[in-house]
């Protein structure tokens, strides 16, 4: 797949008055629901992945070659954290409040009623959609005839906005990443996104 | 990623609206667009062109954008009017490729919401975005005043990822500008179109 053009940021912009659009019409319940759908039609899309062992699969991640950091920069910093460096919609969102003004609040609260009833690491609508997507994609991938699963641990937004997953279920993922909270919140400085891989046992 | 998404959502949004169902939305959501980045005063066309090139204008949101200010539009007294101007890329091109590189092909919906738009409203389209495209440059070229007078944007021709061309006949009799210029601008440029002064005395072309 290797690393994708940069995509106009125009486009992006347009999109997210698509779903503002979209909000108006069917309510930030219902745009939650589009954003879920629409995440998982995308990775469905996706063509299956095989990859002969873990050290390839992360290999695979490194370079942009798996669906899983298809759209993103990811750097792995232990075999199963990944780090997202820049978020892969950071160059929309500054387009959208350099041209158009402050951010449409839609995008905002449905992150919030995706935190509030699905798990609690979005900060924008965008995150809906890219953390689905990742849950949705991780299965399509097999590493060693086994099945890969994700989860988020922490999501911060370039002006700061930061969410980290629930006290109960950050211990866990923690582990799986191999990271401690320090270090967790030492990435949280300036990185993106911070995620787990692993595989079925 | 929102951009390989957003060709989902056409093709999502085709099937329960249909290609009119899309286009209606796109023109609604291009006039959202225009209608949030506000009102811009220029003095005159030299100072309106200078913010073209350095992309201050509501219209460099698409990226660069090229004056040819060797096509100026004249009104019948001569004096000029309006220019053409040009994208050397197509907007929706980069995630055309990137649609292709990582989840196949453009879906069905793309060329048929174009096809439908081509039929029923202005035959210029090469893909869905053109769509959008259209009506958002519209309404911006409203709110832009050049020597006090509001904007009119016509959009002249169109060069797709096959190298399929649009020329719109329509709009270029409006301005007096023959096809074969434009159709050679289409080997260097992306995407025409037109800006002139709302109201001006236009010498139409056969």
């Amino acid at each position: 797949m290797a690393r994708l053009v940069e995509s106009n940021p125009f486009v992006e912009v347009a999109t997210h008055f698509f779903l503002e659009d979209l909000a108006d019409k069917v309510g930030i319940q219902g745009l939650n629901n589009y954003l879920i759908g629409l995440a998982k039609t995308l990775a469905n899309h996706m063509p299956e992945e095989e990859w002969r062992d873990w050290k390839e699969f992360m290999e695979a991640i490194r370079a942009g070659d798996t669906m899983l950091s298809a759209f993103e920069d990811v750097v792995t910093l232990t075999d199963h954290c990944m780090v997202t460096r820049h978020s892969p919609f950071e160059r929309g969102w500054r387009e959208y409040v350099k041209r158009v003004g402050s951010f449409s609040p839609a995008h905002k609260n449905v992150a919030e009623y995706y935190n509030k009833n699905v798990k609690p690491t979005a900060v924008n609508s965008l995150h809906i959609i890219l953390q689905t997507f990742r849950a949705a994609a991780a299965p399509r991938v097999k590493v060693g005839g086994k099945g890969v699963h994700y989860a988020q641990i922490a999501t911060v937004w370039p002006d700061g906005q930061r969410m980290v997953a629930s006290d109960a279920e950050r211990t866990e993922l923690l582990k799986k990443a191999g990271i401690s909270e320090t270090k967790l919140r030492i990435l949280l400085r300036d990185n993106a996104e911070v995620w787990v891989l692993w595989a079925d046992k | 990623m929102l951009d390989v998404a957003l060709v989902s959502l056409i093709n999502d949004l085709s099937e329960k609206a249909g290609a009119d169902g899309v286009i209606q939305f796109w023109q609604r959501v291009g006039e959202n667009l225009a209608s949030r980045m506000g009102k811009e005063a220029y003095l005159g066309w030299p100072s309106f062109n200078v913010a073209v090139r350095e992309g201050r204008t509501a219209f460099s949101i698409e990226g660069e954008t090229v004056t040819l200010t060797d096509m100026a539009i004249m009104d019948v007294d001569g004096d000029v009017v309006g220019y053409l101007y040009a994208l050397k890329q197509c907007v929706f091109l980069p995630t055309i490729l990137r649609v292709r590189y990582s989840s196949g092909d453009l879906p069905r919906a793309d060329r048929e919401v174009a096809q439908e738009y081509n039929e029923s409203h202005h035959d210029i389209a090469i893909c869905n975005f053109c769509v959008f495209h259209e009506r958002f440059r519209e309404e911006v070229a409203k709110n832009i005043t050049v020597s006090g007078q509001p904007l009119n944007c016509l959009l002249l021709a169109t060069r797709g990822f096959t190298g399929e061309t649009k020329i719109s006949t329509k709009n270029l009799r409006k301005i007096g500008i023959n096809p074969e210029h434009v159709r050679a601008l289409l080997r260097n440029y992306e995407c025409v179109y037109a800006l002139e002064m709302r109201g001006a005395r236009l010498k139409e072309g056969d």
